[in-house]
Parts: structure tokens; C-alpha cells; sequence
């Protein structure tokens, strides 16, 4: 079984945008993710996971999923900024 | 200091036997004249109660008033102005201007005759007998002024009957049975289990166990009921035989499940005779189970840790130190990491197991003195979905009513959950509500004990396929939605509209019909539409449920589910109803509440929260983190990875507990520095760097908070072995960090917290003492705490359905793993088992078990007893066969009591989407014969002799 922690947070993002999109609208579904990530992910990880973006095919990420962790990067941005 | 026994704790109806139960308190007021007292009581009181409520203690025997009067010892016989002859006073009623006598020569005639002939037939070895002193029937001979016995004793007697020894913890010795009925009437009302009957007729007349069988061969389970009821010293705890009667007693909390309940216990000096459960106690009211009740032997086991030890690598033996060096040596370590690998880099765990105020000092360690939010708890693996799942909808992370108010629901859904087992106090007043005629749904994939309740009439069981939860109660939904069983008042009054309405679009689907949803579940949809109607209409509806709920790839999905239906049929915010979750550990309510969720500061207030934050900052003159800290599993990886180093873990054994040990052992091996704080050395302890000896709850002061919300006092009854209990210790560790932390007393955390924690505002010792218990939120709004939540309105103001799609779990079965295997718990063994597994409960379930259906067995030529290999794509381990047709074919299941089963091998990593909860529930495996132990077993077999060996080396060190 892999471990890689950068699959592993691929994962779970794409399993949390699999369980918020069902019954919803896609930018709901979008916002749902984002917020989700950034109420109960560490900073590492959210860092790890928007680091992902820059990878092939952005590590893996399905649609939404990928579309939320953009939004989270902006957020991230913005804060640090 | 030791609080002795505070009798200003007790009131009146606590501190006697009143002899019968308390009818209705709403009930009518009557007046009667008892001896020429007057005295006024609720229609329905006996005229025994009543006597005793006046001060006038008349005779009895065969009455208690933890059970219902039966009138057959005849000893409190009494007069009554205008009534022939003398009738019992338990069986009587009272009536208005009713005129009792209860002392006159004809009444001590009568009684004095009575005792003489139980006296014909009963041993005279008072002085030597383990009841003396607190035997009812010296009394009585006592009260009624027996002086001689005319009969003789060398008539027919049961003076020479055998005695039963072989329950580990009580024996029954039948020449002392007054045959007063009093076990057998305890074994059916309080506890429910029928197990005891009275065999022949007249003076032929005996208890006996079963079919006349050992108590240990019978269906007893042990739960003391009947040693409590019995009044002679006929049933009776071996501890007591041995010790002698105790002297003093502290009321105190018991700390295994998440019931929560009170005991006194019983002290010969700071040796713990035995554990009485206390009648005032306001979730268990006077009745306890095998473990609470006689499983704590293992608070003075030898393997007891009671000196700190420290080692550089964890191949190396332990070296045995003074606690200053211990923590020192910790407090150095976790700088050194800090200053190479980040603030980041170190983490904690606080226990479920500990106290709030022990893991509220925890939580604040970490946030404050490590400067992160790195902290977890055991919930993260049992309940997180539903503190996610219950706060999404309801506003609140907690279940929403006292255990009591399950004895007004009238239709019972139970999810998930293994009540008599897992829960087994909480387990016996359900049964007693079944008995009462409440309708009772159980989605399981097993059949449950709850099920086999006797004089349970038409039970419903949804034997659904382990992982599709959230399919079936979408499809209850389904028919509450489509069949118009929605309580429209309600959801115009409490809820919001417009999740409402998406909601309703979403359920009404015909996807979600119990007919399409069918062959998913594999429950068939008549099956669902019943339970649906019955649920609904029935009046009361409650539903409660446990790990099957939140163990799922699914799990917060499936407590929002819940959370729907209930606020679809209005069960919500009265008696009887409601969402209830059956919390494991005793304090895992608690740990939630204190803080220990990485995102969450005590009372489930965000770390992104500015003014909560502020609060928490002003108050610990430090800066905290604004950003969530990793969960548990998140810190494994990140360990594997090489970018968390250290770990403080406070009574939590994460090696034997938590998914994929092969994962978890790689993650504890990554760690630079390891730092557990346990009572004994538990399998996370094999991989530390540092063992601080841990407290049992009988060596200090806090409180626990049960699944009800219910914060009840833990009070210390002896000191702790190694001389401090867990909160000095992280107190010590704090002050070695350069975080100085000054509390004396328990007492002042908690008042700490309360000045913190909006829902805990009106919580102190103080106030705790003089009510016994309070339920949070208490506060200015809720001074007497909340027994009943969202009765007006939710903390979120309007209640918010959610929408629940079904995904079905990426752990399905196919070729390789054909079946689908299920964990649980049983009756006799507590989680992992470090506390049970010290005791004689070991005679129960000395070893975890596979069972397997007989028809999966038959094709793979499996017989009973048989060794098998069972293999998930995470691992594999070796348990021995039992065939069971409690689950459907395809479905295999065990427990993970013994650490040598290696349970958690084989289940994998996938987990709650939300909460990372793991899915214990679902693994898809095979199984075969084999003759040997897997390889993990034996890998495990070596570490574990070579790490006792060290503890050995260390001890006789120390010694």
C-alpha cells in the first residue's frame, strides 16, 4: 500500500470532493472543498496539496477537486500576503 | 490529600433502603398517618416507603427499593384502621387519610415467628460469615428481638447445600438463601438478562443459575446485580470474603464506556474492598456490569509501572530514573527536535482515558508550550464524524439527551451499536424499556443481543451489507419523505428552509427508494418501509448508534443522515427522542470537549476564531497557532516521511488500536523521541524513548464526562503508585518546556476551563458536589445543566439538513478478498484490553476469535476451532475460527482485545472522508487454513519478549 504523503492528500481531497459534490451545484461543491480544507488542515499539508498543483495532470486531482485547491492556493496566497 | 466519604452527598432517599421504588414524582399528593406521623407522599408510594420516608423503619426482607415490591417475606406486615388482618406494607399502597400501625405486640408476635423459622434453616456462624456487619437478616433477627429458635435445627434443612465458587468474583452459598426472591427479581427488572430462577416449589425451593447449571455455565454475565440485591451473604464478592467489610467509601466515576457510572468504592484504608454501584448515580442509578462492577483488580497488578524510565534508541533496555531526570531527559529531547526540525515537528496525544483537567493540560501544552496545534485524540479514531456530522447539522458536537429518556421512546432504532455488550448499563434500561412494550429497529449487520431481549416482541432487524449505511438511511428518509411522514410543523418551526427544500429535492429521488436501494443494502425494501413507518408514527422516536456509524469511509455522511431523519420526523428536542451516540471510553466525550481536536480550542471553538483564539491567548499569555495542527493519521505519515519527530502520548495505546498497525509501528519507529505516559507498558510504550508512569482513577481527583454530557466527579481513594498523578506530570513537563503551569488542585483547571469554555461556564467542584452531576452546556442560560438539548432552538439557530449521497467505500470484495470482515467489542473485555486482560474477566475471552458463517466455512472446508489465516491488502494475521450465524454469509468478524491478535494488521487506511476516522468496519479479506502464526505475529512475538525483557531488566535495577 502507498504511504507517499503527496498521493495520500490527493486522495483524501478528491474523496472529500466526491462526498460534497453529490446533490450540488459544482461551485457549491468547489467552495465546499476549499472551506473544508482550510477549517481542518494543517498548514503542511495544505502546502503539501497546493504544491501538488504544479505537478503532471496536478498530482492526480480530480475536476473539483483541483478547482479547490486553486481556490485554496489564492487564499493561502492572500494570507501570506 | 484522600477525600473521605462526604455523607452531606447523599440525601434521604440514598442514604436508606426505602424499600420500594419511587412511583411518578408527578403524581398526586396523599396523606396518611403512619404511627401518628403525618406524612404526605406521591399516590402510588408503598406504605413501606412512605414509613421510611417518615423516619419509621419497619422489617423487611424480600424488599429493596431497587425492585418491585413482591410481598412474600410478609416481615413488614403492619395494621391498617379499618382493614382486616395485617397486610405487607410493600405491596400496599398508600391511600388518603390511611391510619398505619407498624409496631404493636401482635405485629411482634408475627414477626418474631417469621424469623424464627428463616432462622430453622439458616446457618449460625454469624461471627465468621462474610456478611457480618452488613447482613439484613442479623439485622432483622435483631429488630424483631429473636431470642430462641423452638424448632431446633436437626429437622429437614439446606444447611449442608454446596457452595458455587465459580464465578471469579462472587460466590453463591445456598445454605445462606433466604429464597426472598431478590436475585432473581434483580437479574430480570434491573439488569434484564433472566439468567437466575427459583427451582422446585415450597421448602424444595432454590435459586439456580440457567438450567440448575454453575453460574459461570449459565447466561449469567456477571453483572452484580443480584450480589447487590442479595440480603444475606448468599451472593457474595470474593473480595469481601477475603478482605473483611470495608470502612469507608468514596463516591467516585468508573472508568471504562462512555455510560459513565457512579460507584462507591469501598475502602479498607487505601486498599479498594470492592465497588458498589451507587444508587445516586445519575446515569446508572444503582446498577453496574462485569467490568465496572469487578474488573478493577488491575489498578494494583504488578505490571504496573511506578518508576520512570528513559532510553536513547528503542533496541536498548530501559534505564530506571528519578522523575526529574525523566522529564528533564523529555524536555530536552523535544527542544533539540523543535530547534533542528521546526515548530512543527513534535506533536501530542491527550487520552480518553484521563481525566477532562488531565487532558485539557495536555491539549494546552501543545498549543502553548510546543506552539502548534499537533494534538489528537482517540475520538479521531471512534466519534470524529460525529462531532463533524452532529455539529453540521444540530450546532452541536455531543449526543442530544440523558440516557433516561430512552424510557419514554416508544420506537427504538438502533445503529451500529452493541448496547449489551459495549454499553451494557445503558444496554439494561433499554431492555427494560423494550419489556414495556417500545418497538425496536436494529441495522446491523449482525444480530445483536439486543435482538435476543426476552419478552421483546416484534423486533425489526435491517441486516444490512457492512459499508452501505448511508444507502439505507437514505431510503428510511426516502419513505418518511415520499409517504408524507414528515412532522411539517416542525420543520416550518426548527429548521432551515432552504436546506430543507434541497434536501427534500434530493431524498425524494426515486434513486433513493428502499426499492432501488435494495440490492446495494441488500435489505429488503418492505423491510425498510416498515422500519421507516414505524419510526415515524410511533410517537417517540430515538436512534442510537456507535461505531458502525462512524467507523465508514462514510461515517460523517451517515451521522448527518441520522441527524436528517430525526429532524424529518421532529425527534428532536424533547424526551424520548433524539440522536444519540454511545460513546466508547469514559472520557472520549470529554477529550472532545477539552480541546483535543487539532482545529479545535476546548468547547469546540475554532483555532481560526479570532476572539475565541484571544480568549485562550490572554488567559495562557501566549500566542497560538491560527492553523489546525495533523490528526493522528496524518502524523504518521508525516513521520514516515521524516518531518515529525516527537510525540508526547497520555494514556492511549495507538500501536494496538489504531488501523494498519504495520503502518503505524513504521510511523512510531520514525520518531526521535517517543514519550508515553501509561499505566502499564502498553504496545506504543514498546517503541517509546520515554515511559512516565500513568495514575489509575483511583489515585486522582477530576471529572469525566459521559456520553449524555453528563461531567460526574472522579475522586482519588488512594495515592498514585508512583507518586503522582497525570496532570502533575504534564504540569512538570510544561515547567521543563519553560511554560510554568501553576495549579495545586484539579479543582483550579476546572475553573480554568470554565472561565474559557462558553458551555462549561457553571461547572466547579463546588457545584458538581452539591448536584451530584451536571450536564453541559452550563451556563447563566442553563445554571442546572442541559439534560435535554435544542428544546428551543440549536446553536446554530435553525436545524440544517444536509445532503448525503451515497459513495459507496473503495474497500469492496473481490476475487482476491471475497469477504467482508467487521470489528467489534464483547461484554467482558474493555478496547484493548490493557485494564481487562489484567483481571479474572480473562475467564470470558482469554483470546480474539474469527467467526465466520458456517456456509463461508463449509466451502473453504473450515472447521470450528480451526487456526486461519486472514489476509487484507494491509496485512496479514493468524485468529482461531468460530462459526456464527450472527452475520449474513460473506461477512467474517472480530474483535481486537488481545494485542497478539493483531487485529489491526489487516484492516487498511481508508477512512471517513471528513475526519479521517478510520473505517474499522469494512476490510475486504480472505480466509484459509494454516497451521502457523502469520509472519507479523511472530515479528511481534520476538519484540514483545525482548521488550518485557528490558522492563524486567529495568525493574530489577530499580529494585
Amino acid at each position: 500500500m502507498s504511504h507517499d504523503q503527496g498521493e495520500t492528500l490527493v486522495h483524501m481531497v478528491n474523496q472529500i470532493a466526491t462526498n460534497l459534490s453529490g446533490g450540488r451545484e459544482e461551485a457549491e461543491a468547489v467552495e465546499g472543498v476549499c472551506s473544508h480544507l482550510e477549517k481542518f488542515w494543517a498548514r503542511a499539508m495544505k502546502q503539501r496539496i497546493v504544491a501538488c498543483l504544479d505537478e503532471p495532470d496536478a498530482g492526480g486531482l480530480a475536476p473539483v477537486a483541483r478547482q479547490a485547491v486553486e481556490r485554496l492556493a489564492e487564499h493561502q496566497a492572500r494570507k501570506a500576503g | 490529600m484522600i477525600q473521605h466519604f462526604d455523607p452531606s452527598q447523599h440525601d434521604k432517599t440514598l442514604a436508606k433502603d426505602l424499600g420500594t421504588p419511587a412511583p411518578a414524582a408527578d403524581a398526586a399528593p396523599v396523606s396518611v398517618e403512619i404511627d401518628g406521623v403525618e406524612i404526605t407522599v406521591p399516590e402510588g408510594t408503598s406504605v413501606l416507603r412512605a414509613a421510611a420516608l417518615a423516619d419509621i423503619n419497619i422489617p423487611k426482607l424480600c424488599a429493596t427499593d431497587s425492585l418491585e415490591a413482591f410481598g412474600s417475606c410478609r416481615l413488614c406486615a403492619v395494621q391498617v384502621e379499618g382493614r382486616r388482618g395485617t397486610p405487607a406494607a410493600c405491596t400496599t399502597p398508600v391511600a388518603e387519610g390511611m391510619k398505619v400501625t407498624t409496631q404493636n405486640d401482635r405485629l411482634a408476635r408475627l414477626r418474631r415467628n417469621i424469623m424464627e423459622l428463616y432462622i430453622s434453616d439458616h446457618p449460625l456462624d454469624c461471627l465468621t460469615c462474610p456478611a457480618n456487619g452488613d447482613c439484613e437478616l442479623q439485622d432483622m433477627a435483631g429488630a424483631v428481638g429473636l431470642r430462641e429458635v423452638r424448632y431446633g435445627f436437626e429437622g429437614e434443612n439446606h444447611l449442608a447445600a454446596e457452595t458455587d465458587h465459580s464465578n471469579p468474583y462472587f460466590s453463591f452459598d445456598p445454605s445462606k438463601c433466604i429464597v426472598c426472591s431478590r436475585c432473581v427479581r434483580a437479574c430480570e427488572e434491573v439488569q434484564g438478562t433472566f439468567a437466575l430462577t427459583i427451582d422446585g416449589r415450597g421448602f424444595d425451593s432454590t435459586v439456580a443459575a440457567g438450567q440448575d447449571e454453575a453460574f459461570m455455565d449459565s447466561e449469567c454475565v456477571s453483572c452484580g446485580a443480584c450480589v447487590q440485591a442479595c440480603p444475606t451473604s448468599t451472593l457474595m464478592e470474593k473480595s469481601v470474603i477475603d478482605a473483611g467489610q470495608p470502612e469507608h467509601s468514596v463516591v467516585t466515576t468508573c472508568a471504562y464506556c462512555g455510560v459513565g457510572c457512579s460507584f462507591e468504592a469501598q475502602m479498607k484504608g487505601d486498599q479498594l474492598v470492592r465497588m458498589v454501584p451507587y444508587k445516586g448515580g445519575d446515569a446508572n442509578h444503582g446498577h453496574s456490569c462485569v467490568k465496572g462492577r469487578f474488573a478493577f483488580g488491575y489498578a494494583t497488578h504488578p505490571d504496573r509501572i511506578t518508576t520512570p524510565m528513559i532510553r536513547d534508541a528503542i533496541d536498548q533496555p530501559w534505564r530506571p530514573v528519578e522523575w526529574d531526570e525523566a522529564i528533564s531527559f523529555a524536555a530536552k529531547r523535544l527542544k533539540a527536535i523543535q530547534d533542528e526540525h521546526g515548530r512543527e515537528s513534535i506533536g501530542g496525544i491527550t487520552s480518553s482515558r484521563c481525566t477532562n483537567e488531565e487532558t485539557y493540560l495536555v491539549q494546552k501544552l501543545i498549543r502553548a508550550a510546543f506552539g502548534n496545534n499537533n494534538t489528537d485524540t482517540c475520538a479521531r479514531v471512534c466519534h470524529s464524524p460525529t462531532g463533524y456530522g452532529l455539529k453540521t447539522t444540530l450546532g452541536e458536537s455531543a449526543g442530544t439527551q440523558t440516557f433516561d429518556s430512552v424510557m419514554a421512546a416508544d420506537a427504538i432504532i438502533v445503529i451500529g451499536a452493541n448496547p449489551t455488550d459495549a454499553h451494557p448499563v445503558f444496554g439494561s434500561m433499554m431492555r427494560k424499556r423494550l419489556r414495556q412494550g417500545a418497538s425496536l429497529i436494529v441495522a446491523d449487520p449482525r444480530r445483536i443481543d439486543l435482538l435476543k431481549t426476552p419478552h421483546l416482541e416484534d423486533a425489526q432487524h435491517l441486516p444490512l451489507r457492512p459499508g452501505t449505511n448511508v444507502a439505507l438511511v437514505n431510503a428510511l428518509a426516502h419513505v418518511v419523505v415520499t409517504e408524507g411522514l414528515e412532522d411539517h410543523d416542525f420543520i416550518a418551526r426548527r429548521c432551515d428552509t432552504e436546506a430543507y427544500r434541497a434536501w427534500r429535492d434530493f431524498i425524494g429521488e426515486a434513486r433513493h427508494s428502499p426499492e432501488a436501494t435494495e440490492s446495494v443494502t441488500g435489505v429488503s425494501a418492505e423491510a425498510v418501509r416498515r422500519a421507516a413507518r414505524t419510526y415515524a408514527t410511533a410517537g417517540n422516536g430515538a436512534i442510537y448508534y456507535g461505531l458502525g456509524v462512524t467507523e465508514h469511509s462514510q461515517g460523517s455522511t451517515m451521522v448527518m443522515g441520522i441527524a436528517n431523519l430525526a429532524l424529518a420526523t421532529g425527534n428532536i428536542g424533547r424526551e424520548g427522542v433524539g440522536v444519540n451516540p454511545l460513546r466508547g471510553q469514559n472520557n472520549v466525550q470529554g477529550s472532545c470537549d477539552m480541546g483535543s481536536f487539532p482545529h479545535e480550542l476546548p468547547g469546540y471553538q475554532h483555532v481560526a476564531d479570532v476572539a475565541a483564539r484571544g480568549r485562550f491567548e490572554a488567559a495562557w499569555g501566549v500566542k497560538l497557532d491560527d492553523e489546525p495542527g495533523l490528526r493522528i493519521p496524518n502524523m504518521f505519515d508525516a513521520a514516515i516521511e521524516g518531518s515529525f519527530k516527537a510525540l508526547y502520548v497520555q494514556g492511549e495505546d495507538i500501536a494496538q488500536s489504531d488501523p494498519d498497525t504495520q503502518h503505524v509501528e513504521a510511523a512510531l519507529r520514525s520518531l526521535d523521541c517517543l514519550i508515553v505516559q501509561d499505566i502499564f507498558l502498553n504496545e506504543t510504550a514498546k517503541f517509546a524513548h520515554v515511559l512516565l508512569p500513568g495514575s489509575s482513577f483511583l489515585e486522582k481527583d477530576g471529572t469525566f464526562t459521559n456520553a449524555e454530557r453528563r461531567i460526574n466527579r472522579v475522586r482519588r481513594v488512594m495515592p498514585p503508585l508512583a507518586g503522582k498523578a497525570d496532570w502533575e506530570v504534564t504540569v512538570d513537563l510544561a515547567r521543563a518546556l519553560g511554560y510554568p503551569m501553576e495549579y495545586t488542585h484539579p479543582s483550579e483547571i476546572m475553573d480554568e476551563i470554565a472561565r474559557l469554555t462558553p458551555t462549561f461556564a457553571g461547572v466547579s467542584y463546588d457545584r458538581l458536589d452539591e448536584h451530584g452531576s451536571l450536564q453541559w452546556p452550563c451556563n447563566e442560560e442553563h445554571p442546572d445543566g442541559t439534560p435535554t438539548m435544542h428544546e428551543v432552538d440549536f446553536p446554530i439557530g435553525r436545524g440544517r439538513f444536509a445532503i448525503t449521497e451515497y459513495v459507496a467505500t473503495e474497500e469492496r470484495a473481490s476475487r482476491r478478498f471475497p469477504l467482508l470482515l467487521t470489528t467489534g467489542r464483547i461484554l467482558s473485555q474493555y478496547n484493548v484490553g490493557a485494564q481487562t486482560r489484567r483481571t479474572d474477566n480473562q475467564v470470558w475471552h482469554d483470546e480474539d476469535v474469527i467467526e465466520v458463517h458456517p456456509s463461508d466455512a463449509e466451502v473453504r472446508g473450515i472447521q470450528d476451532g480451526d487456526w486461519l489465516g486472514v489476509t487484507s491488502r494491509a496485512g496479514q494475521t493468524v485468529l482461531r475460527a468460530r462459526l456464527s450465524e450472527r452475520m449474513q454469509p460473506g461477512v467474517v468478524y472480530t474483535t481486537f482485545h488481545h494485542p497478539g491478535s493483531g487485529a489491526n494488521v489487516i484492516t487498511t487506511s481508508s477512512s471517513d472522508w471528513a475526519t479521517n476516522c478510520p473505517e474499522y468496519k469494512v476490510t475486504a479479506v480472505q480466509v484459509e487454513k494454516v497451521s502457523q502464526p502469520s509472519q507479523w505475529q511472530r515479528r511481534f512475538d520476538e519484540a514483545d519478549r525482548r521488550q518485557r525483557e528490558y522492563l524486567a531488566t529495568a525493574r530489577d535495577a530499580a529494585s
